[in-house]
């Protein structure tokens, strides 16, 4: 990212908010992965259903389980799941929209565009129970059917923006040296995706997390350890009996990062639109 | 509307339709589960293991198999249920009515209100008005669908809210149970939805709104009425209507599927729900080409009513 | 003395920045009669598509203020009107035609729709009566096959046609008075003359007049009587076209003159150019705001503002006139 566009994005109030709130929630699931937070999430520590208690920040829920542990926990569930994704799907993406672009109307091109128009005709959610399936039960296989249709945007974008990069002159003086065409593809004109591929990625991220929690609900999502997504599952059953731990804890939580992550993307987009830069 | 074009459209559909039931036959059939196993005693003799193996289709050429699948899809001959025994295409013609009927209401209504939303919030851009429906969007898009759902359930279904409305079921047998019982699903459908929708239709208009049309609009004395129905409204409606296409399909499928098994509706959503958990295979194998067709008739549909709506769509 | 039909009265524009004030144009004062046609002539940037936007008053509220002493129609101020009453007059009594009639013109409309759609806004009248008049618009501007034209879309259209159309558009309810802001830009050098020449009629068939925007002194001395010279937001020179051609008084029209590249016989072509740049709007001047890029500057032209004395259809905005 160039200055210019680190000190427009600096100069939004909510576009801050929303990094630093990003920030600290990555900060949490470090803590988490290193073992300094969460650690207990397992562990029976109290009795069913306590309220709201010093030892207990959120209470426990229906097996005597904290819920704040599980709520930390679960953050870790949300950004591995989140990187995983976005980072596979968006590598996956930029190759096969780089391909695509550069051969573009020629076979390869077909081929990737009617891929990518298959994938984006299946439902997601009946093609995650069919990849489930396929991979009996594998705990990749939430991963695997996320990354393999969130690619189609990326790649989506990627081609479009090969192709108008193709048309500029310094691509045809490349050639006309005679550099080898997928050089030529990933030297001069991927860096200047980049940052599309930025705001590509928070959206991604977003999607992933939120996937993720409607999987869960289903039963195919995170099979071990704990995720929101498992916590609120497990909520919709306890509000009507009136507890509301696990709901409250997962479902803020769940909205104060997905919120945090909007508004960096809306704040990256407007810094990075070259047009908007004068209101 | 001319005939090349049609046939043009029709035939890229079709390697789209393959591939989707290709892809929903190499996860559902092939590599799904063998089920050997579930129809043969204890101890199979190799003998009987092969027989039935025979009579379930399991030894024939894979191409085949996919060309049996294919013929299942279109004549909807869809095999029977593994959970009650009844046929998959009985069990659909039963419950499509009822999962359009829950989704419909609130589709329209959230498409419409995000239409109004986005208009307002385009022509007053900058200003206060614009703010404010912006940022209830961003707010509305970060609630996850499942805090939505139980939240609303929370408020409006039980003790510790308004308790006006049921928890879950579906006995619609008037007008005035529909309501009741398809209320709080819609508003639902229509609060998850209407961030994403007011944001897309907002960045539209915006953009027409600032064409050099409209201005020569204003310098002629159109009224903003006239200016935002007749003209800003008709040039976006390609992008307007692709939006409500593509996502007719997914709306209908994920919205019903969630909605469905949170409130016990017994729509299509639910029984592929079930079908899920349970693993029953004949359901999910028949939804997933069916959807998967579908998807790419409102594809092709979509593109039909391009060349109507623009006139200069249709030459190229 | 007869009422002129436009007379704009110490108009300006300006923008409220952070810092300070953007003024992009600066107490303009002029006044076309019934029948005749005065070009606005400036560089690109000096304010003249936003004095016809103002005229119009069509700038956009927020960040933009405008203010005039007064803006009057056959002797109305239009300045004042509110918003329904200015929709009233748009087209009826004023029009604009516009620079780039691709983008200009709705693609999803004919132009038969769009200019009936103009008549009807302003006048009452039975649909027959309404495409009886549009049609007569479109032959008015020189096309044969009207009824073409009019099923036509803009895209269907070539350029020229296209603008021929905007014309007939703005002239359909015969308004007083036509801005045109830099019509024939687009267009190739036949096109152009083609365009001019149906201006012209029209204008003296209505008596309308013509405020005609260019940057090109050779086509506003095509069409035009008078011309008023503009730089950085000020008017620096109105006189009439000839006056303007034989001997220019103000230093930057002179300027202007020797730019136009003349092919003779004696000497290959040159083109001259005026040394120094445009200053940004939030870069002007104090004083005269040609002073850095004037070879006839003295002391005073630097710290006060040379005003426009007019006199007998001419006037001149500088210390040193030539």
């Amino acid at each position: 990212m160039t200055g210019n566009t680190w000190q427009r994005l600096k100069s939004d109030r909510y576009g801050m908010t929303g990094l630093i709130v990003v920030a600290i929630f990555a900060l949490v699931a470090v803590c988490v992965w290193s073992g300094l937070l969460g650690q207990s999430w397992s562990e029976v520590s109290g009795n069913r259903f306590e309220s709201v208690s010093a030892s207990h920040w959120f209470g426990t829920n229906l097996l005597g389980q904290d819920i704040l542990q599980r709520t930390l926990f679960g953050t870790a569930t949300a950004f591995e799941v989140g990187l995983v994704v976005t980072l596979c799907s968006t590598i996956l993406g930029t190759v096969l929209g780089g391909l695509a672009g550069w051969y573009s109307h020629r076979w390869l091109d077909e081929i990737i565009l009617w891929f990518k128009g298959v994938l984006d005709s299946i439902p997601f959610y009946l093609f995650a129970a069919a990849i489930a399936f396929a991979l009996k039960g594998n705990p990749w296989a939430m991963h695997l059917a996320m990354i393999l249709t969130f690619w189609t945007t990326t790649a989506r974008i990627i081609r479009g923006e090969v192709m108008r990069i193709k048309e500029r002159e310094f691509i045809e003086a490349a050639r006309a040296i005679g550099l080898p065409d997928l050089r030529t593809i990933f030297r001069h004109v991927l860096p200047n995706t980049f940052h599309i591929l930025l705001v590509q990625g928070t959206i991604v991220f977003v999607a992933a997390i939120n996937t993720e929690v409607i999987l869960s609900f289903l039963g195919l999502g995170i099979q071990d350890g704990v995720s929101w997504g498992l916590m609120l599952a497990e909520s919709s059953q306890e509000v009507l009996g009136g507890h509301f731990g696990n709901f409250i804890a997962a479902g803020a939580s769940l909205f104060l990062l997905l919120m945090g992550f909007n508004l960096l993307a809306d704040a990256l987009q407007d810094a990075l639109d070259t047009r908007r830069a004068f209101g | 509307m001319n005939g090349p074009y049609l046939t043009r459209r029709f035939l890229y559909g079709i390697p789209l339709v393959l591939g989707v039931t290709f892809i929903s036959f190499l996860l559902m059939v092939y590599f799904g589960p063998d089920k050997t196993y579930e129809l043969i005693g204890k101890n199979p003799t190799a003998g009987q293991i092969m027989e039935v193996r025979h009579a379930l289709g399991y030894d024939r050429p894979f191409l085949l198999r996919y060309g049996d699948y294919l013929k299942e899809l279109f004549t909807l001959d869809l095999g029977i249920s593994d959970s009650n025994g009844e046929p998959v295409s009985v069990i659909l013609k039963r419950t499509l009515p009822v999962s359009i009927a829950l989704v419909v209401p609130g589709f329209v209504l959230g498409n419409l209100l995000g239409l109004g939303l986005g208009l307002l919030a385009a022509w007053y851009r900058g200003r206060w008005l614009d703010k404010l429906v912006m940022s209830a969007s961003v707010v509305g898009m970060s609630i996850s669908f499942l805090v939505i759902i139980i939240g609303l359930q929370i408020l409006l279904c039980t003790p510790y809210g308004l308790n006006l409305f049921p928890v879950r079921g579906w006995q619609v047998h008037d007008p005035g149970s529909y309501f009741y019982y398809v209320a709080v699903p819609t508003l639902a459908l229509i609060l998850v939805t209407l961030g994403y929708n007011t944001r897309f239709y907002r960045a539209i208009m915006v953009d027409e709104i600032e064409r050099d049309h409209i201005r020569t609009l204003k310098a002629y004395g159109a009224g903003p009425a006239e200016l935002l129905f007749k003209h800003v409204l008709k040039n976006s409606l390609i992008p307007i209507l692709t939006r409500i296409m593509f996502s007719v399909p997914f709306v209908l499928i994920s919205g019903s599927l969630l909605l469905e098994s949170y409130f016990g509706i017994p729509g299509v959503g639910l029984v592929t729900f079930n079908a899920i958990t349970s693993g029953d295979q004949p359901i999910l194998k028949a939804v997933v080409g069916l959807t998967g067709v579908l998807f790419v008739v409102a594809l092709t549909i979509n593109d039909i009513l391009y060349s109507v709506v623009d006139p200069r769509v249709a030459k190229s | 003395m007869t009422t002129p039909a436009l007379k704009v009265t110490n108009l300006s524009v300006w923008f409220e920045t952070g810092p300070g004030r953007l003024t992009v144009v600066d107490q303009i004062s002029f006044s076309i009669n019934a029948g005749d046609a005065t070009g606005l002539v400036g560089e690109s940037g000096c304010g003249k598509t936003m004095t016809a936007m103002a005229i119009l008053g069509l700038l956009p509220a927020s960040g933009i203020h405008v203010r005039s002493d007064g803006i009057e129609l056959d002797g109305r101020d239009i300045s004042t009107l509110n918003p329904a009453q200015r929709r009233a007059i748009l087209g009826r009594d004023i029009a604009m035609v516009f620079q780039q009639p691709a983008t200009a013109l709705d693609p999803v409309f004919t132009m038969g729709q769009q200019i009936s759609a103009v008549y009807r806004r302003h006048t009452e009248g039975s649909k027959q009566q309404v495409r009886k008049k549009m049609l007569e618009a479109l032959e008015s501007v020189g096309f044969s096959q009207a009824e073409d034209i009019a099923a036509s879309y803009p895209h269907e259209l070539s350029g020229g046609m296209r603008q021929l159309a905007m014309i007939a558009m703005a002239t359909v309810c015969k308004p007083a008075v036509i801005i045109a802001d830099e019509p024939t830009t687009a267009l190739d050098n036949r096109t152009r003359g083609l365009i001019l020449e149906q201006l012209k009629q029209l204008q003296k068939l209505h008596q309308t007049a013509v405020l005609f925007i260019s940057h090109d002194l050779s086509v506003v001395r095509q069409i035009c009587r008078d011309v008023m010279v503009m730089y950085c937001g000020r008017l620096l020179e109105i006189t009439d076209c000839h006056s303007l051609f034989a001997n220019a008084r103000h230093p930057y029209s002179a300027g202007l003159l020797s730019c136009i590249p003349q092919i003779s016989d004696k000497r290959p072509a040159q083109i001259n150019s005026i040394p120094g740049q445009i200053p940004a709007p939030s870069d002007l001047p104090s004083g005269c705001h040609f002073a850095p890029r004037c070879s006839r500057v003295e002391a005073q032209c630097r710290t006060s503002v040379p005003a426009l004395d007019y006199a007998d259809g001419r006037g001149v905005a500088c210390f040193r006139p030539l």
